[in-house]
């Protein structure tokens, strides 16, 4: 089972993502905060495809989750897909600037979730053919 | 005409208040049921009874038959001896009058109560309609539930009848909070739609995020369309309150609208207190 790491400091949204992902065969990783989100990518880096951040999360907010992984030369190729309230084109120019993969503002159908990750995972994997 | 509904009055309690509201209001009376039905009243007369926990009960069953609508209850008794009001506040009554009190002073306070609530200005609607847009459309994508708006008053009571609130604290270009408020059957049954499973499944920790979550949505696909304006705010991260008749503070001197939203035979409220820096909107 493919999976994949969801940082969102809600529980509710946790278990949306948890339940759409698994019918496309991801299993999700659940970290309630920024920090955890860290520790668990550092921890299951070699088998996450993807890592899908909230903006606002206690102690570390998504943005400087994805930031750290821009810099690190072992995070910084997993995809990332922004999953956000923040939805002003300023906001969503700055996260896809900083090196995320997609952006999806919040609210979101199950669909509209899938769409995003299969968009990212594709295009990933037709830039590692062509790498 | 207002109409008044007289709840549990005797015949001396009947007798006064045809004096204190005379031509003002056409009184109805009823006896307490559990059933009871609002809609349609300016104003609600309860008579207090013997037993006080009785009473708070009977007042927290009218504050929820209100529907977050702004009905004042005015709870009024015989009782000569010093006794504290508080409880009765605190479960929703708006005035605790005695029979005993000056009949002048009691009449205006009843007008007071009477005066109906104001309408929109249409400056107000300008930072209104987008909540109210937003509203609707997190509960269809998010949970596919329509919601209908029902309508909107302003008040500065800072008292909030739900059983469970989220709030957003606003910063930025523009001050204030936004607070949703549910009643508990229907927080439970927005939280297991949005989650895809039985309410019975719902736990109390499931909807105070769900309420928290919701907040931080109608706050987040709002502030998008205040770019460039006066109203534009930041968000932080959202708190929840729980518990019948809590209180929360608004900013002083700041309209608070407050939009009911219909679900079914439900309803929940938003209260949006929002003040841009440079432009206060007065009551």
């Amino acid at each position: 089972m493919m999976k994949l790491i969801v940082a969102d400091d809600s529980r509710l949204i946790r278990g949306i993502i948890d339940k759409a992902v698994a019918s496309i065969g991801f299993k999700a990783i659940q970290a309630d905060n920024g920090k955890e989100a860290l520790s668990l990518l550092n921890a299951n880096k070699k088998d996450v495809s993807l890592v899908l951040l909230d903006w606002n999360m206690p102690f570390l907010n998504g943005i400087d989750v994805l930031k750290n992984m821009r810099s690190d030369e072992r995070l910084k190729d997993i995809p990332v897909l922004m999953i956000s309230t923040e939805s002003e084109d300023n906001r969503i120019k700055e996260a896809l600037n900083i090196g995320a993969q997609g952006y999806l503002t919040k609210p979101f159908t199950p669909e509209k979730l899938i769409e995003a990750i299969e968009l990212i995972l594709n295009s990933s994997k037709s830039q590692k053919t062509t790498s | 005409m207002k109409k008044i509904l007289g709840i549990n009055c005797s015949s001396k309690v009947e007798k006064v208040l045809a004096d204190l509201i005379g031509e003002k209001g056409q009184m109805e009376y009823e006896p307490f049921h559990d059933r009871m039905v609002l809609e349609g009243y300016q104003m609600v007369v309860l008579e207090m009874g013997r037993k006080e926990e009785q009473t708070v009960q009977q007042i927290r069953k009218l504050r929820y038959a209100c529907n977050f609508q702004n009905i004042p209850i005015v709870l009024i008794h015989g009782r000569k001896k010093y006794f504290s009001s508080q409880p009765y506040m605190i479960a929703g009554a708006t005035e605790v009058l005695s029979i005993h009190d000056p009949s002048a002073a009691c009449r205006q306070i009843i007008n007071g109560h009477l005066i109906p609530s104001r309408e929109p200005l249409a400056e107000e609607f300008e930072y209104l309609e987008p909540f109210i847009k937003n509203t609707c459309h997190i509960l269809q994508t998010m949970a596919s539930i329509d919601v209908k708006f029902k309508e909107v008053y302003f008040s500065n009571a800072i008292r909030i009848f739900g059983d469970v609130s989220g709030i957003m604290g606003l910063s930025g270009n523009a001050d204030g909070t936004l607070v949703v408020t549910f009643f508990w059957d229907l927080a439970k049954m927005v939280v297991a739609k949005m989650m895809g499973m039985e309410e019975e499944n719902v736990d109390a920790e499931l909807i105070h995020d769900g309420v928290s979550e919701f907040i931080n949505m109608i706050s987040g696909s709002t502030k998008r369309e205040f770019v460039g304006k006066p109203y534009h705010f930041e968000i932080s991260l959202p708190s929840v309150v729980v518990g019948p008749g809590h209180q929360i503070g608004h900013l002083q001197d700041t309209s608070v609208a407050v939009l009911i939203f219909q679900v079914g035979v439900h309803c929940f409220a938003l209260h949006v207190c929002i003040k841009p820096k440079e432009h206060r909107v007065n009551t």
